[in-house]
């Protein structure tokens, strides 16, 4: 299949470009395995700004409508199964950036990535509920008007 | 075998299949337009005022192709123009919204849906890293309405100008890739939930429900239904799976397609996915809907007189 769609040849390759051009404006780029084999988990991000007087506040990534909502989720969906780190460090830091300019005075931001792990319906049966998952952190600090970041697992 | 193929290709059909999509499609641009007024600049600048900067998803997009037209296009147009990233991205949004109510209202329709589909395509292209399931099939209706025989004879373009008939064969043809489509994307669809033992269980359903931000029941009511998700895990799986097969009998394709509405009417409905099921009931509405309820008196003219009553004028029977 790979071969057919020109995925072997060099990425300047026209051929190969023409395929992908089709390929994107027909709607036909990615495969139609929605929810199969099986239903992944999703992923949160938890953003903690540290205020200069020490006190910290948690916030999600906001939009204003269940639709935008829906892509919001695919966005950390797409976070946390990217195999790139560093891909991953600059979406987070997007994201993150986005909410800290609400809140100008903040110097140091925390991104902390998580999956949410669902409950087996005899597991909640026994009263277990979601649980959020520690992936990755990532601090980012304003210093001299210039982003500095770090990251742990 | 030559011709068998011709015929099965290219049958004679009446335009009553597209007017389904254009209007379908009309209503689902405009939808989708009016559900991100409030996000599409935040979606989509390529400025840090925006969530996901456009740019990243253009350059990652254009190692494969620099030729997939993107909001960058535009805005770079708009600059020459001495408009601001911002103006440029609420043009391009107003664009999208009247090219959807001229597919509502069948004016302008060929332009009005090249229009729909590059517009929706930029949006989709440049906001990659946002967009899902949804969007890939309306890049997919957009493109085959926009090559179809535009316009039907419902639209007003039809009775303004006094277009004539288009081609019936040609009508079947666009029909006939559009339901050849349909039975590819559920036959694959079907056969990669069949090897995930989630949708045999029942606990694919459970956690297709309960999972953010698709959780829009409260899972203490679900759990009351517990004993009906395996069956419905295995009844999806077989739906779709089963969908080339027996949507082309006229025995069972009302069955097939009332339950695969049935079912995105149902996803739409369980997990806040509106704009998706509305996409789906659409396509399949458009591709298998023509023709159900009176299919066999059809199916007799046509093989009285030769060609298809509705390209014969002699009245809608679908």
């Amino acid at each position: 299949m790979s071969a057919a769609l020109g995925q072997r040849m060099a990425a300047s390759n026209p051929v190969r470009q023409a395929i992908a051009t089709y390929l994107h404006i027909a709607g036909i780029e990615t495969g139609y395995n929605y929810f199969a084999p099986n239903v992944p988990g999703s992923y949160k991000l938890v953003l903690e700004i540290h205020y200069p007087d020490g006190h910290v506040e948690y916030e999600l990534p906001r939009v204003n409508s269940a639709a935008a909502g829906l892509r919001l989720a695919g966005l950390l969906d797409k976070i946390g199964r990217t195999p790139y780190d560093a891909l991953r460090e600059h979406l987070v830091k997007m994201v993150a950036r986005s909410v800290w300019r609400e809140h100008p005075e903040v110097k140091t931001v925390r991104a902390v990535f998580g999956s949410i792990r669902l409950p087996g319906i005899t597991e909640f049966e026994h009263g277990k509920r979601e649980s959020y998952e520690f992936l990755y952190a990532y601090d980012f600090s304003l210093r001299d008007g210039k982003d500095k970041s770090g990251d742990e697992r | 075998m030559r011709k068998r193929l011709a015929e099965f290709l290219f049958p004679v059909e009446s335009d009553s299949w597209l007017t389904i999509l254009r209007f379908g499609l009309g209503l689902q641009v405009a939808l989708y337009s009016l559900s991100l007024r409030n996000d599409w600049n935040y979606f989509l600048s390529g400025t840090p005022a925006g969530l996901i900067s456009r740019d990243l998803a253009e350059a990652l997009l254009s190692v494969e192709s620099r030729f997939v037209p993107t909001l960058g296009w535009l805005v770079a147009l708009g600059t020459h123009v001495g408009l601001r990233e911002e103006t440029g991205l609420i043009v391009a949004w107003i664009c999208l919204l009247v090219s959807g109510c001229g597919l509502l209202l069948g004016l302008a329709c060929r332009f009005s849906a090249i229009l729909a589909w590059f517009l929706h395509l930029c949006a989709t292209k440049s906001g990659g890293f946002m967009s899902y399931g949804v969007d890939n099939f309306m890049t997919i209706g957009l493109f085959y309405l926009m090559l179809s025989p535009l316009p039907d004879r419902y639209s007003l373009d039809w009775l303004l100008r006094k277009s004539q008939s288009k081609d019936p064969q040609l009508l079947g043809f666009w029909r006939r890739i559009l339901q050849l489509h349909l039975c590819l994307i559920y036959f694959f669809s079907g056969l990669a939930k069949c090897l995930g033992r989630g949708w045999w269980d029942g606990s694919s359903v459970w956690r297709a429900l309960i999972r953010p931000p698709f959780n829009v029941i409260d899972p203490d009511t679900l759990v009351r239904w517990k004993y009906l998700f395996p069956v419905a895990g295995i009844f999806i799986c077989m739906l779709e799976i089963g969908y080339p097969f027996f949507i082309w009998n006229n025995k069972t394709r009302k069955t097939w397609l009332s339950c695969i509405c049935a079912m995105h009417a149902g996803i739409g409905l369980m997990m806040g996915m509106y704009l998706f099921a509305l996409i789906m009931i659409v396509l399949n509405v458009a591709a298998f809907g023509p023709g159900l309820v009176r299919g066999r008196a059809k199916q007799l003219f046509v093989r009285r007189h030769g060609v298809h009553p509705e390209a014969t004028g002699a009245g809608p029977l679908g």
